[in-house]
């Protein structure tokens, strides 16, 4: 029966071909859209977390259990104490690439004309980990360890302070002891990492400089861990685990940025939820149509006993032979449109700065496959295309036999 | 036992403040294997009588009886599976499906039927062969001329081997020479099967094929013989 049902179903799409394939049509090209824009989306996120974890959290942050976030103490229990040989340990384990201890500090950054909130960073400027630091470089160049009195900072705080490679600034922090120690530092360089935040509002100097600045002695805030990739985060974290320490990954770190981009991204879902509907309410029409064509062909199955179910069945049948096809050219569109962007990408130049001060991106913006959101895509496609189908195959169900012989 | 039994069968159509009764508490018998034509000026209620015969709509008030069962008690889907089993019907126009071919048109009662394939495709052919169609199988509607059509229509309707088979002016659209042929395969199928037959007419020489006419008028039966 069901056979029967297929063949009818599959040649009354025949029998309006212009009509079927333009419907088919209209669902590939939504679910090529939908799968375009979640492909570009996820790139986005991704990137911007990547550059977040390469420039400035990492993958792996070691801290002292007392230590909070946001709060840069520098009081000495909320220091790491050992941190050099955590850093060397941590850099033996297996899939890490490279660790180094950092120390951060509340900071006020000041010319005879302005003065500006920051955080000093101290770096260990030998450490691999800074390489993105150093490709940031635009001005100057990169700090030696041993130099006393230089700082990297970033263009946009150069820019708003009216500072270039020479300058000297004056500095100030509140030390370990919670006195207010000054001192005057020269621009060495000067660094466009892309997140506007790091560029804005970090002042960087070499780690021994810092923790004499600051009378840390040679305690710091934290050991960065980078990793070859994430595959490794959970086998580092595990050999790392001490009581007295806390160990937060890059996603712990970055719980807030990733929240407030989710946020910004519940308006993609809405475009998401209008090309589906836009979609659906095509269907519904083609097959509203066919049906108002075929009510006296389906009169004649109902005279011959064919009940209001089977009518229903093929007309959900037809659906989903439209839906199923127009998925199908879907997915190659829009999988081959994702793939040109994720291998070659946009070039968006500047603009990323202009479109967001948290998302972190550089000047080409690649795609990403998505695998589960493009399986899901697909299948919420299919199910709108369902969806649509049965109010025409609920009225069909419901129209009497008598019209078949009305004529 | 009759195959028919119709006992004060009365439909009235309103149509804004119009009313018109289609049938007027009408009682009619139509016994097994019976070739029998319905006549009557337009609008006497013929094709609305075939209607509630075959079980496609319900009387307002009365009975009607197949092999003495009340169809008027059914609901839709039982009415379906009693039009499946019991009724067949031959259109004015000539109501194939026209996306399936005439083995495929013929075919589909039979597979709602739930008949097996091999035992289907002998019937199919069998039917298709009876009307003289056995070549023409595999052609659409649209490839058959009108009284090829109505042929398939015919073999279609004997298909599940009914109580009964409806046809509605079934030669009105055809010309004299295809339309006595048509007439002619209802006959002979009707002595052949045992199958009764009534169908709605005005012209005077499809009336001549019948074995007994029922007059109608203003949704009476005016002669019943
Ligand atoms: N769906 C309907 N709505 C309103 N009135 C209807 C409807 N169907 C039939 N009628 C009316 O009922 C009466 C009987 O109609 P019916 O079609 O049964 O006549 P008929 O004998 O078959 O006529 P004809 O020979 O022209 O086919 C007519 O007056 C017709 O106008
Ligand atoms: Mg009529």
């Amino acid at each position: 029966m069901l056979s029967k049902l297929w063949i009818l179903a599959y040649r009354d799409l025949g029998r309006n071909r212009r009509r079927t394939i333009l419907s088919m049509v209209a669902v590939a090209l939504g679910l090529g859209l939908l799968i375009l824009m979640n492909g570009y989306i996820a790139g986005v996120m991704d990137e911007s977390i990547q550059n977040n974890i390469r420039l400035n959290t990492g993958h792996l942050q070691i801290r002292a259990s007392a230590y909070t976030e946001g709060e840069m103490s520098l009081a000495w229990p909320d220091l790491l104490r050992d941190p050099e040989v955590l850093a060397a340990h941590a850099a033996t384990l297996p899939g890490v690439r490279g660790a180094a201890p950092v120390l951060w500090a509340g900071g006020v950054i000041a010319t005879p004309n302005d003065s500006l909130g920051i955080q000093v960073t101290g770096i260990d400027t030998t450490s691999t980990i800074y390489a993105p630091i150093r490709e940031a470089l635009v001005g100057g160049e990169f700090l030696n360890p041993d130099d006393r009195n230089g700082i990297m900072i970033g263009r946009r705080l150069a820019g708003e302070l009216g500072l270039a490679v020479g300058s000297n600034v004056s500095l100030t922090v509140v030390d370990s002891d919670g006195n207010a120690d000054e001192g005057v530092f020269t621009v060495r360089g000067i660094f466009h990492t892309g997140i506007p935040t790091y560029d804005q509002g970090s002042v960087l100097m070499p780690l021994a400089k810092a923790q004499a600045f600051a009378r840390t002695e040679r305690r710091a805030s934290a050991v960065i861990i980078m990793l070859d990739d994430n595959q490794a985060l959970e086998t580092v974290r595990t050999a790392l685990r001490s009581p007295d320490l806390q160990l937060l990954s890059w996603e712990d770190m970055n719980r807030l940025f990733i929240e407030t981009m989710q946020t910004g991204l519940a308006f993609y879902y809405i475009l998401d939820g209008i090309v589906m509907l836009i979609v659906a309410v095509i269907i519904a029409n083609t097959l509203l149509m066919s049906v108002f064509e075929r009510i006296r062909e389906m009169g004649i199955l109902s005279a011959l006993g064919m009940k209001g179910r089977h009518l229903t069945q093929m007309l959900l049948l037809e659906a989903a032979c439209m839906g199923l096809a127009g998925i199908a050219i879907g997915l190659a569109l829009g999988l081959s449109s994702v793939a040109y962007l994720t291998y070659v990408g946009i070039a968006i130049g500047d603009i990323a700065s202009v479109a967001g001060d948290s998302i972190a991106l550089g000047s080409t913006i690649h795609a990403r496959f998505v695998p589960e959101t493009f399986a899901g895509l697909s299948i919420a496609t299919f199910i709108f295309v369902l969806l649509a189908a049965l109010y025409p195959a609920w009225y069909a169900s419901r129209l009497e036999p008598v019209v078949a012989l009305r004529g | 036992m009759d195959a028919i039994q119709i006992n004060q069968v009365t439909k009235t159509y309103r149509v804004g403040a119009t009313q018109t009764h289609a049938l007027d508490h009408i009682n009619l018998t139509i016994g097994e294997g019976e070739f029998t034509a319905l006549v009557g000026p337009s609008g006497s209620g013929k094709t609305t009588l075939l209607q509630m015969i075959g079980c496609l709509d319900k009387p307002d008030q009365g009975t009607v009886l197949i092999k003495g069962q009340d169809v008027t008690r059914l609901n839709s889907n039982q009415r379906a599976d009693l039009r499946r089993s019991s009724i067949g019907f031959v259109f004015q126009f000539f109501a194939l499906v026209p996306v399936l071919t005439a083995y495929e048109n013929v075919e589909l009662p039979l597979l709602l039927n739930g008949m097996k394939t091999s035992e289907r495709r002998t019937r199919v052919m069998e039917l298709l062969d009876a009307v003289g169609l056995a070549d023409r199988a595999h052609h659409r509607p649209d490839q058959l001329s009108g009284g090829q059509q109505q042929r398939v229509a015919i073999a279609r309707a004997l298909g599940p081997r009914p109580v009964l088979v409806l046809a509605d002016e079934p030669t009105a659209n055809l010309d004299t020479a295809n339309g006595h042929q048509a007439m002619e395969i209802m006959q002979r199928l009707n002595q052949e099967t045992g199958t009764a037959f009534v169908y709605a007419t005005h012209d005077p020489r499809v009336i001549a094929f019948a074995r007994r006419v029922v007059k109608m008028e203003d949704g009476k039966i005016i002669d019943s013989p």
